[in-house]
């Protein structure tokens, strides 16, 4: 079985998925960091170099540092709150005698639906004339005619991360319970016996159990948020002026909005050339932070 | 007495906790369910009952047949269907190939691809708008199920190359001793083992495709193609976003 002509079986047996990933990811990407060096438009079939033109303008744009400053607080609010949210349910979960299968069912609820249906339901739940919350708020006397929570520029961007932390918060609890069921018992029953406080326990026996496991997800969800266009995009379409605008939104603005192609590739490549050294940092710290379990 | 109240006391914050965030993880959903046999009047009206007064399915029946959103589920399931379909056909024989015959290429090989996870769906927009107006294949079908192809097939591949090596390679063995082929093997002995895993895999893929909405929104513009996703967000600009989903 080992021998050339093995070899040369298994070559035809990956050879389409190569070509398939060649065509459709090599080439574009490419292709990609190669439009960013030009003017091409969406409508016009000719284009020329401009060199490093787009780039310094883009750099220069108070709308690219806004989005990208959105983008910035987008993910790092949306994965932080996950986590703290989803950490708290797991714990929770794996703390009661019964139901809990019955609690662990609900909650993963909002992770399975499209961002189409997460999007609708609360814009339903927040519009400002027909919507529930508008109409219960001003039930209970909290407010004075119904408050419009997505043009509101203090309230939007808060309203779109709470919804995409309620989004988001199912996966981290469903992974972290899963890594706190692999935490031996018998170790905190040690714990207690020689006195250690709740935290103590929680901070010395939970976390060096479920810390690869949190660490790979905030690796997985930062990119994931970081990337994700659609929404924030069905929540608020990147408004009000421009206050929920992050970088995705911005390079579809400037690509099918106003049809700049090689301006909307040159965005897009300073994103990835931004995710990658986000992310060489991130896999360095957490390899870091496996090895020393304190720090 | 004493330990049995503390116990009730020790989890009732928990049970609490949980109690509140099953209500708002299933609040808003069942909310625009319920307001989706409402009528347009009670809609309207102040209310805030959670129960409808007239059940109707009038928005039903004219999202589906009026505003022509049957079709677009149609669309939806034709599109995720053949990225499925075509999906598993490349995916199934590579990840097959990489464990039996490149195991040690194969390590690097599933991590490149993961990585490929990495890459905004956006950057690859800008290119695929271009090579679809060149080829012709804006506003097709094979055009968004070709696009769908390059995310689901890196990860239908990474996804089968962990069950393929859960194949014990010595019932390969004896399929070979009876002279079967490398392809006859492959199909009609590894693969049955991991069926399991190949609908997995075919699920994931379906239900990724089915609620993918960037690529759809982009290279789809006429309405009697697009699938249901992005023909409800065109379907909201013009019309109050009531009814189904």
């Amino acid at each position: 079985m080992k021998d050339r002509s093995s070899n040369i079986a298994g070559f035809w047996f990956v050879l389409p998925a190569m070509l398939v990933v060649g065509a459709l990811l090599l080439y574009p990407v490419l292709s990609s960091i190669f439009f960013s060096f030009t003017n091409r438009n969406l409508l016009k079939a000719v284009y020329g170099f401009v060199g490093f033109q787009n780039f310094a303008s883009i750099l220069q744009s108070r709308d690219f540092w806004n989005a990208f400053a959105n983008s910035m607080k987008w993910t790092a609010g949306s994965v932080l709150g996950q986590l703290v949210v989803g950490m708290l349910a797991a714990l929770a979960l794996e703390k009661i005698p019964r139901f809990s299968g019955v609690f662990r069912t609900l909650l993963i609820i909002p992770w399975a639906f499209p961002a189409i249906v997460i999007a609708f339901s609360w814009r339903w739940i927040l519009n400002d004339v027909y919507g529930f919350l508008p109409k219960l708020l001003n039930a209970i006397q909290i407010t004075d005619g119904n408050i419009s929570f997505l043009a509101d520029p203090q309230l939007v961007f808060g309203v779109a991360l709470a919804i995409n932390i309620w989004f988001g918060a199912p996966l981290f609890m469903i992974n972290i319970l899963a890594a706190l069921k692999t935490v031996p018992s018998d170790q905190y029953e040690a714990a207690k016996i020689d006195g250690a406080s709740g935290f103590q326990r929680f901070w010395f026996i939970t976390m060096p159990h479920v810390r690869r496991v949190i660490g790979l997800l905030l690796i997985l969800r930062t990119i994931w948020v970081f990337n994700n266009f659609e929404l924030l995009f069905l929540i608020t379409g990147g408004g009000p002026a421009g206050m929920t605008t992050t970088l995705p939104i911005y390079a579809y603005r400037t690509g099918w909005g106003l049809r700049q192609l090689g301006m909307a590739s040159a965005i897009t490549v300073l994103l990835l050339l931004f995710l990658l050294i986000l992310a060489a940092f991130a896999f360095r710290l957490v390899s870091r932070w496996e090895r020393n379990p304190t720090k | 007495m004493i330990p049995v109240l503390r116990k009730l006391t020790s989890y009732s914050i928990p049970y609490a906790f949980l109690g509140m965030l099953a209500v708002l993880a299933t609040f808003p959903l069942a909310w625009i369910i319920i307001s989706s046999v409402k009528s347009s009047t009670e809609l309207a009206s102040n209310s805030l009952s959670f129960w409808p007064r007239d059940f109707t399915l009038e928005h039903y029946r004219r999202v589906l047949f009026e505003l022509g959103a049957i079709r677009n589920l149609g669309n939806s399931l034709f599109i995720s269907l053949s990225t499925t379909v075509l999906t598993i056909a490349i995916s199934a024989p590579a990840a097959y190939g990489i464990v039996r015959f490149y195991p040690k290429v194969g390590q690097r090989l599933t991590q490149v691809l993961i990585s490929t996870y990495m890459f905004p769906p956006i950057l690859l927009a800008v290119p695929y708008t271009i090579i679809m107006i060149t080829l012709g294949l804006s506003n097709t079908y094979f055009g968004l199920v070709l696009a769908y192809l390059s995310f689901s097939i890196p990860y239908a591949v990474w996804m089968l190359t962990a069950f393929y090596q859960t194949v014990p390679i010595e019932i390969e063995e004896a399929a070979y001793v009876d002279r079967a082929g490398r392809v006859r093997t492959f199909l009609s002995i590894a693969s049955p083992v991991i069926l399991p895993g190949i609908v997995a895999t075919a699920v994931c893929t379906f239900s990724n495709a089915f609620n993918e909405f960037l690529f759809a929104l982009l290279f789809i513009n006429s309405s009697d193609r697009m699938p249901i996703a992005v023909a409800l967000y065109s379907l909201s600009g013009s019309e109050c976003s009531t009814g189904a989903r």
